[in-house]
């Protein structure tokens, strides 16, 4: 018996719910909506398996609401029993619901990112590298070269699979962070670099050599990820200051003359143009990213750059164009790079 | 030796104190001075925009009273001139975050190692200006030819004058305009004069470069053919103690005007 339409009613679907208490609150998300004030209610359970106490509960809600249930269908027959000993009219559903798989998926799903996070991050097994010097990474760029044609080779027959995972390791983060290192001329980054040297005597204190670990790396990733985060939608314009102590989210520009501090990561969804310090409490992990970076100084925990000077104009300079970019530490300095469409 | 400190002031906002500042203080740094400038408007910091310094401020006046960093670690070094530092202020913070006595010790300090240490004031009369006189013994009022900024002015000179601290005090007119001067449509400097009965230090023209050279980061008296950059330089003169004439700013302009000067000085020689 499938009722599509009632008079002066309308059909609540909860079969999602399997608790009451779950039940409870869906109805009375729903059934505080002004429409559905004074209506009948056609209530559609799912497999959950309701007592008369549990059904009398939502009865009352229900009325408490100005409502009244018209008739329930449900998937149990223990609610089909309770319902008709309260004398409210119920269908049992011979086809019963399916209880959804979100769990087995989840599962899968983060089994999945776990394998991807090894591949980038480098198990025992990894292919991926740090390296020490350009020579080796030239060196490395040949071999994953090699490597690939090979592949392509031999693994032709396999299909789609191994295509995908071929992709994946093409575009994993820190190969193309090198490769870009390479292959960007662009004024902006030369000049940057060439002037951090410079700039990182400002502070008077020698910085201290900073090994690029990759177990460091991974681990304080996972405890970036924990940390809270600063959710801010709007502009930050000159003189206002924020600090977090967790990462920080910004939807909007942060205008120079601002300066935004976080211990944890920092993104700007918007021109960067203040001061902005991630890893404030010497995270040397951490990053700053910024849909336009035009930052008057980046800092990550103790290391320090500014913007050059052949670009230092004090006024806004407006853009058509936003290249993402991404700043961390490389080699105890500030590297920008481009964050690649993936 | 002991540095002379002079507070550069005015009241009325927009007439050119910071502007005055970096380029008096430049001038000075070029004529081997060793030159500190310290920023105290808090909150609304500009100095720096005019240095082109704001990427190189780690540290600010705020964090040298909160002994979060030494006095010479905050001290901005110029781009160009090693004799020119800045000492630059917070802006995050608003003005009650320094007090007079901090100030004065900070001068104090500084007058140890520089020949002149420049405060630029903020506008108004209020704690902001207090601090920036605290540690002065001298001061500029910078002045235009307009009613509003010369009554300001008068106020400025009337509290000056109250300030035990305070032992000399000259007056800058800035955004002179002569053609309209010439034409009774502003205040001559006579005017202004006679109204503020100060001594005149310098007269700085109206000048379009001024606004590029704001934008650019780079004060104006780099530039020799600006004829507000020279005058800047003549007050720099000045306050080291050389005779400076003021310089001529009736000189007519436009193509026709400088073809007829180039004749007329010809004719001049051949006489």
């Amino acid at each position: 018996m499938d009722k599509g339409y009632i008079e002066n009613g309308f059909i609540v679907d909860v079969s999602n719910a399997n608790k009451t208490s779950e039940i409870i609150y869906e109805l009375s998300r729903i059934l505080d909506l002004p429409d559905a004030q004074s209506k009948k209610v056609c209530l559609k359970l799912g497999n959950a398996d309701l007592s008369t106490t549990e059904l009398t509960s939502i009865k009352a809600l229900v009325e408490s609401m100005n409502s009244e249930i018209e008739f329930i269908t449900t998937g149990s027959n223990v609610t089909a029993k309770s319902a008709e000993e309260m004398e409210i009219e119920v269908s049992v559903l011979e086809n019963k619901v399916p209880t959804p798989e979100f769990d087995a998926d989840r599962e899968k799903i983060n089994k999945e990112l776990e394998k991807a996070l090894d591949k980038i991050f480098g198990d025992d097994n990894s292919e991926i590298k740090t390296f020490a010097q350009e020579k080796e990474l030239k060196e490395y760029k040949e071999e994953v070269k090699s490597d690939k044609v090979d592949k392509s080779v031999t693994d032709s027959n396999i299909g789609e699979i191994s295509k995908e995972q071929q992709i994946d390791t093409d575009n994993s983060p820190l190969t193309t962070h090198f490769s870009l290192n390479e292959t960007n001329n662009s004024q902006n980054l030369d000049d940057f670099n060439s002037e951090l040297s410079d700039a990182n005597k400002i502070e008077g204190e020698d910085i201290k050599e900073i090994d690029f670990n990759l177990d460091d790396l991974r681990k304080s990733l996972r405890e970036t990820e924990k940390l809270p985060t600063l959710y801010i939608q709007r502009t930050l314009r000159s003189g206002q200051s924020i600090s977090s102590d967790g990462n920080m989210v910004i939807i909007g520009d942060v205008n120079p003359g601002s300066e935004i501090i976080a211990k944890g990561d920092i993104t700007v969804w918007g021109i960067l143009g203040g001061i902005a310090h991630a890893g404030s409490d010497g995270n040397k992990y951490a990053r700053i990213r910024a849909l336009k970076m035009n930052a008057i100084q980046l800092r990550i925990a103790d290391v320090f750059a500014r913007r050059p000077d052949s670009i230092n104009i004090p006024y806004i300079q407006k853009t058509d164009t936003f290249v993402p970019e991404e700043a961390c530490i490389r080699k105890k300095q500030i590297v920008i790079s481009k964050i690649h469409e993936v | 030796m002991s540095g002379r400190v002079i507070v550069i002031t005015s009241g009325k906002g927009g007439v050119g104190k910071t502007t005055t500042n970096a380029n008096i203080g430049t001038a000075l740094a070029r004529m081997g001075k060793k030159v500190v400038m310290i920023d105290t408007d808090l909150g609304l910091r500009n100095l720096d925009l005019l240095l082109g310094l704001e990427n190189r401020i780690v540290y600010t006046i705020v964090d040298v009273v909160e002994e979060r960093c030494k006095l010479k670690q905050a001290l901005v070094k110029d781009k160009k001139n090693p004799n020119l530092c800045l000492l630059a202020a917070a802006q995050t913070r608003d003005k009650s975050a320094v007090t007079q006595e901090q100030l004065k010790e900070i001068c104090e300090k500084l007058q140890k190692d520089y020949d002149f240490i420049l405060v630029d004031c903020s506008a108004g009369i209020e704690q902001g200006f207090q601090n920036a006189v605290a540690g002065a013994s001298e001061a500029i009022v910078v002045t235009t030819p307009e009613m509003s900024a010369v009554r300001d002015a008068d106020r400025i000179i009337g509290l000056l004058e109250a300030k035990e601290e305070i032992k000399s005090y000259k007056l800058l007119l800035n955004r002179v305009r002569p053609n309209l001067i010439k034409s009774n449509d502003m205040m001559s400097v006579e005017d202004v004069v006679e109204i503020l009965s100060a001594e005149l230090i310098g007269i700085i023209p109206e000048d379009t470069g001024i606004i590029t050279s704001t934008n650019k980061g780079e004060p104006i008296v780099n530039d020799e053919k600006s004829l507000a950059g020279q005058a800047y330089n003549n007050v720099a003169r000045r306050i080291i103690g050389e005779d400076v004439p003021f310089l001529n700013l009736e000189e007519p302009q436009g193509v026709m005007a400088k073809v007829k000067k180039f004749f007329s000085g010809l004719i001049g020689k051949e006489k």
